[in-house]
Order: structure tokens, then C-alpha cells, then sequence
């Protein structure tokens, strides 16, 4: 007796009790659908702190000196700075593994003025790479340019909304001079270009609305017009952004040791490299972490389940002592009534899984598109929740269809 | 000579319902059954017909004796040789039909194929020709709940003819049937005998019913107190003693 004719008995038995078949399944098809919905929010949580994560930059690598001890008062010295001649050299050194370095340096908050208008901004000293490697998204004119460095010209980029404010949305604002009034200084610059204001719909990563304009000017204007005169020659903290195929976080880990040496021992300052790529696997293995471990408490449900499964089974068992008798007569071996049987159960539980995949990975759609991040379930749990249906089945189904097995062919057929 | 179907001999069967209270039900039973025999065996409820029944049918094992089916010894047989023999070697017929109620007439009467192992297409087309042989081909996708007592037992016959057995076991197959239709019933038994030539054991307490067959073996509280050729057979019968 093959599994083809095992199976269609299997379906013969459960055609014959469909809607005690159905409530049999309940218990799994939740339990699937609650595993199938969980993970598919969960990758699609991973899926979106990933996608959020190459937009602002996922492939950088933050480089900065911090201070070995915290608790002592240490002040950065002219020699701890890391020097153009070190970037360069080390740019050299990697320069398969790097496709920008960018630097910046914030100017804190002024007050733009502009006519009869009136803006808070917050001006950042920017090299020409940090377009590139913050994404920043230039809508009109330029971004700072070598010759704005070697200048230190007094240009800016702004964004939208203050474009919107100046000109209007069609007006053409490059070209015009503002004036920024900082603690320390009041520039007048010109305006090369306009940039949009990186949009994160994320609800992961809301960090409060940022209603305050960002504005770009050379690092080396920024520099010269900032008292403060220690960092003039060097730098502090700088950007890197790798190329596609680095493992940036092995990267960050072989930059960190290479400006290290740099430094000498004797620095009160070590140096800090992390990669946002390595910050975002943490994140999202932190995610996966979290949607396994409800995976298993709604897996539980599955164990309920899976003793309804019995429970039926058992109860099918007896009804159909006489059904086993007549098969054992006609002469069925232990062996086909106990497969008859425990494929009765693989078979509830199967098409419990099935439905519950199907519920479930419409429930984690419908929850991830509610959540903005919409996403198609994962494959492999899936695969996992089909198999495992199975093997409650199996595991289940075990112990009603030895007891319908060992049934004594003379007692089963006197059976009423 | 005749080929010797069964032989018995001294089949003893106990009930131990715990010790010392032994119950024996069979007392020494000797007994052959020859190809191609129409055998009655009879007697009154508790006599041991059942249980000589479950012994010849291979659904028990006795106590003690030898008991050879078709030139097999039974004893020593485990579980699932007795299902194959139960398969391959003996028709049930039963008085209360005892047909699978989910499945229909067709796939009733292609079941022991099914766990002979014989191809489906190959059941199919055996199981149409055995309803035929018991007219019921009109009724073959109805389930036994769509059918009468005597269309069932039709069915059930053609089941037990399944898988061509050495022999048909017959327990009171007409005793849940009105006289007409247990008449009808008899009938396809006499015709499977004489036209297929099949050994037929019926097992009823229905004197009359046993009187229509070759030979009645009469059971009394365990012992076969009986056994003699009926009416228009016995000269026949006489002749092979000599």
C-alpha cells in the first residue's frame, strides 16, 4: 500500500467530518498564522531599517578621536589631530576600499536674514565629498566645489523650504546674497545651491520633527571664521565612504588600528571608527532576536493545537473501531492502519499550515503596509512553518494510530 | 483424491480469565475441508461456532492443535502473516455486512486488493467484474447506505471473492435478511460453488439453510458431536467413503 492511496483515504476520512476536520485545524492554522505573521513584520522591520539605513548612508564609516578616559578633562592637542598628509597617505594606502572621505564641522545656529525675513538656521562647514557620502539631495546649483576650499568663499546651500521663503517655489534664488548672523560672526554669503531635506518615513527612526534649516558652507570658511583656532591644521572626526563591495565594519576596525599607530601612545585621545552598516546589523539582528523569541511563544498555540489533533484523532480512533475491524479482516496489516491513520493526522495539519501560511502572510502584509514598510513574506519560515506543521502531525498523530494498529481484529469487529 | 483445503486436528481453544478459572471453549476440534466443498457448520449460540469461525478465518490462533490452510501450517505466525493469509486465502462474508460505510460499493469490493498490493487500475476493473457477478453493477457508486440488506450482502460477497481465496467464510450471512432476499443470497453461494467451484464454510444455526449444503458439521458445547452428508449429496458422499 502506497502513500498515494494513503493519502486518498486520508481525504476520504476527512471529507466524510469536514467541519470537525476544520475545527481540528483551528488550532493550527492560528498558530501557523500567528508564526507566519510575526516573522513576516519582523523582516519586513529588518528590511526596512536596512533600506533606511543605505539611504543615509549605509556604506560610511564615522572616524572620530574620543578621549581614552572619560572621566579626567583632556583637551585635543594640535599633534592628535589627524593631518591632510595622514588622510592622504591612507587614502593611497586603500584606495580600492574608499570612494569619498568627506568632512564637517558644526558652526552652531544663527539667523538668516534676507529682507524682511527672518530664519533660524544651523550652519555645518562642509568638504565637497559630503554630498556624496551624506546623500545629500541638491535640486538646483551646486555643491561646494576644490575651488570654494581653496577660496574660502563665502557661498551656501540651502534647502527648499528656504528657498520657498525667499523666492518662491519657481523663483531662482542662486545667485542671491543672505546674510547669516552666528554668536561670532554675521557673513554674507551667496547662494550656489538648493537642496530637499532627506525625507526618513521610518517610524523605527523618528527622532522628534527637525524643524531647523541646515545650511552649507566650506569647511575651510567655516574654519577661518571660527575663534577657536586648535583644529585649524588638522582634523577631528571625518567621514568614509566605501565602496560597494567592502565589509565596511571589517573596514572601520582596519582604519581605527591604522590611525591608532598614528597617534602614539602617549595621546590622552584613541581614535573611534564605527560603521553604520555594522550599527544596522546589530539593529535588525536585535529585530530577528525579538521576532524568533515571539515566534516561539506564539508556537505554543501550535502545541495546543497539535493535542486538538490527538484529542480528534483518538476520538476517531474509537468511532471507527469497527471501519479498523473490517480492515484488519480483509486483511490490512498493522502497519497500513497505523500509516492510515498517522497520514490522516500529517495530512489535518498540513492543510491547517497551508491555510495558516496563507492567513498569516496576509496578516504580515496587511501589518507591515500599516506600518509603512510593506513587504512579501519570507520564504524559508515559511518552508519551516509547512514542516513543522507536518511534524505535529506526525508526533501527534503517532499514539491515536498505534492504539488503532494494536486494536485485536475480533474485538474491533464485535465493536458497536 | 481430493485436495485437502483445511485440516484440523485437535484445535483447542482456552480463555484464561485469570487463573485457575481456564475457560476452554474448542475440546479437541478434527477437522478437513476439501477443495471445492459446500461445508455447514452448526449450532446453538455458545456452542463455539464463533470462535472455530475466528480460528478457521486466521483471526485468532488456537491453544493448542495444528490447523493447515491451503497446505500451510498456522501455527507460529505472526501478526501480519496472519493479515496476509486473512487477505490472500479467505473470504468474509458477514451477517452484518460489515461494509466500510464512507467508501462506495466499488471501492468496498477492491479494498482486500487494495492491501494485497494490486494496482489501482487493475482493482478497478476486478472489482466491476465481481459486482457483475452479483448483478450489482447498476449500484456501484452508491455507498452502503443507499443500498438494501440483500444488495449489501451481494457486495460483501463480491468483496470476499476479491482476491480469488482458497476459501469463503460465510458467518450467518443471510440471519440479518428476510426469507426472499436470504434466498437470494443463498443462491449466488450455490452458484459461486457450482460454477466456480469455490469451497464455501457456511456457519449458521439455520438447520434448513445448512441442509441446502454438501455437508453440516454440528457443534455442541465445544465438540463436533456431527458431521454428515445432506439429503441429495449423501449418496455421493457414501461413494467417496468407500
Amino acid at each position: 500500500m502506497n502513500l498515494f492511496e494513503n493519502i486518498r483515504l486520508a481525504l476520504e476520512g476527512l471529507r466524510a467530518n469536514k467541519m470537525r476536520a476544520l475545527l481540528t485545524m483551528l488550532g493550527i492554522i492560528i498558530g501557523i498564522a500567528s508564526v507566519m505573521a510575526i516573522s513576516t513584520l519582523g523582516s519586513a522591520m529588518t528590511g526596512s531599517v536596512t533600506k533606511t539605513m543605505d539611504k543615509i548612508g549605509g556604506k560610511n564609516i564615522m572616524v572620530s578621536l574620543s578621549p581614552k578616559n572619560y572621566d579626567t578633562q583632556s583637551t585635543l592637542q594640535e599633534e592628535d589631530l589627524i593631518t591632510q598628509e595622514e588622510l592622504d597617505a591612507f587614502r593611497n594606502t586603500y584606495a580600492d576600499q574608499i570612494k569619498a572621505i568627506s568632512f564637517s564641522t558644526g558652526m552652531g545656529s544663527g539667523q538668516l536674514n534676507s529682507g524682511f525675513i527672518h530664519k533660524d538656521v544651523s550652519i555645518t562647514g562642509a568638504s565637497p565629498d559630503y554630498g556624496l557620502v551624506n546623500n545629500v539631495n541638491l535640486v538646483q546649483g551646486r555643491f561646494i566645489s576644490d575651488r570654494d576650499m581653496d577660496g574660502t568663499r563665502n557661498v551656501i546651500i540651502i534647502d527648499t523650504t528656504l528657498r520657498n521663503n525667499l523666492v518662491g517655489v519657481d523663483g531662482d534664488v542662486i545667485g542671491k546674497e543672505i546674510q547669516v548672523d552666528t554668536k561670532s560672526t554675521n557673513e554674507t554669503y551667496t547662494v550656489i545651491g538648493v537642496y530637499e531635506k532627506m525625507v526618513i518615513d521610518n517610524p523605527l527612526f523618528y527622532m522628534g520633527d527637525d524643524t531647523r534649516i541646515e545650511c552649507f558652507i566650506p569647511i575651510t570658511t567655516a574654519k577661518s571664521l571660527n575663534p577657536d583656532t586648535t583644529n585649524q591644521n588638522g582634523y577631528e572626526n571625518f567621514t568614509i565612504m566605501a565602496t560597494t563591495n567592502t565589509d565596511s565594519a571589517a573596514f572601520a576596525q582596519t582604519t581605527k588600528e591604522y590611525f591608532i599607530k598614528g597617534l602614539g601612545s602617549l595621546s590622552d585621545f584613541t581614535i573611534q571608527a564605527e560603521s553604520l552598516e555594522a550599527i544596522a546589523s546589530e539593529a535588525t539582528g536585535m529585530l530577528a532576536t525579538l521576532s524568533l523569541g515571539i515566534s516561539v511563544i506564539a508556537g505554543i498555540s501550535l502545541l495546543v493545537g497539535g493535542i486538538g489533533v490527538m484529542n480528534i484523532m483518538l476520538v476517531s480512533v474509537t468511532e471507527r473501531t469497527k471501519e479498523i475491524g473490517i480492515r484488519k479482516a480483509l486483511g490490512a496489516r498493522n502497519s497500513a492502519i497505523r500509516s492510515q491513520f498517522i497520514i490522516e493526522a500529517i495530512i489535518i495539519c498540513l492543510i491547517g499550515g497551508i491555510i495558516g501560511v496563507g492567513l498569516g502572510s496576509a496578516l504580515g502584509i496587511m501589518g507591515s503596509t500599516l506600518m509603512k514598510f510593506p513587504t512579501s513574506p519570507p520564504f524559508l519560515p515559511m518552508i519551516i512553518a509547512l514542516c513543522f506543521s507536518m511534524a505535529i502531525g506526525v508526533f501527534f498523530g503517532f499514539y491515536p494510530a498505534n492504539k488503532a494498529a494494536k486494536l485485536d481484529p475480533i474485538d474491533a469487529l464485535r465493536y458497536e | 483424491m481430493r485436495n485437502k483445503i483445511i485440516e484440523m486436528r485437535g484445535i483447542v481453544k482456552s480463555y484464561y480469565l485469570g487463573t485457575p478459572n481456564e475457560l476452554e471453549i474448542l475440546h479437541g476440534i478434527d477437522l478437513d475441508v476439501y477443495e471445492g466443498e459446500f461445508l455447514s457448520i452448526v449450532g446453538a449460540s455458545g456452542s463455539g461456532k464463533s470462535t472455530l469461525m475466528n480460528i478457521l478465518g486466521a483471526l485468532d490462533r488456537p491453544t493448542k492443535g495444528h490447523y493447515y490452510l491451503d497446505h500451510l501450517p498456522m501455527e507460529n505466525v505472526r501478526d501480519d502473516g496472519l493479515s496476509q493469509i486473512r487477505n490472500k486465502k479467505i473470504g468474509f462474508v458477514f451477517q452484518t455486512f460489515n461494509l466500510i460505510p464512507r467508501s462506495t460499493a466499488l471501492k468496498n469490493v477492491a479494498l482486500p486488493m487494495l492491501y494485497g498490493g494490486i494496482p489501482r487500475s487493475e482493482r478497478s476493473r476486478r472489482a466491476a467484474e465481481l459486482l457483475q457477478l452479483v448483478e450489482m453493477s447498476g449500484r456501484s457508486h452508491h455507498r452502503p447506505n443507499e443500498l438494501s440488506g440483500g444488495q449489501k450482502q451481494r457486495v460483501a460477497i463480491a468483496r470476499a471473492m476479491a482476491n480469488d481465496p482458497a476459501i469463503i467464510l460465510a458467518d450467518e450471512p443471510t440471519g440479518a435478511l428476510d426469507t426472499h432476499t436470504g434466498r437470494l443470497v443463498m443462491d449466488i453461494f450455490h452458484r459461486l460453488h457450482q460454477e466456480q467451484g469455490k469451497t464455501i464454510i457456511l456457519i449458521t444455526h439455520n438447520v434448513e439453510l445448512a441442509e441446502e449444503t454438501e455437508r453440516t458439521i454440528r457443534l455442541r458445547d465445544g465438540s463436533i458431536v456431527d458431521n454428515r452428508m445432506n439429503g441429495h449429496y449423501q449418496l455421493e458422499g457414501c461413494y467417496e467413503s468407500v
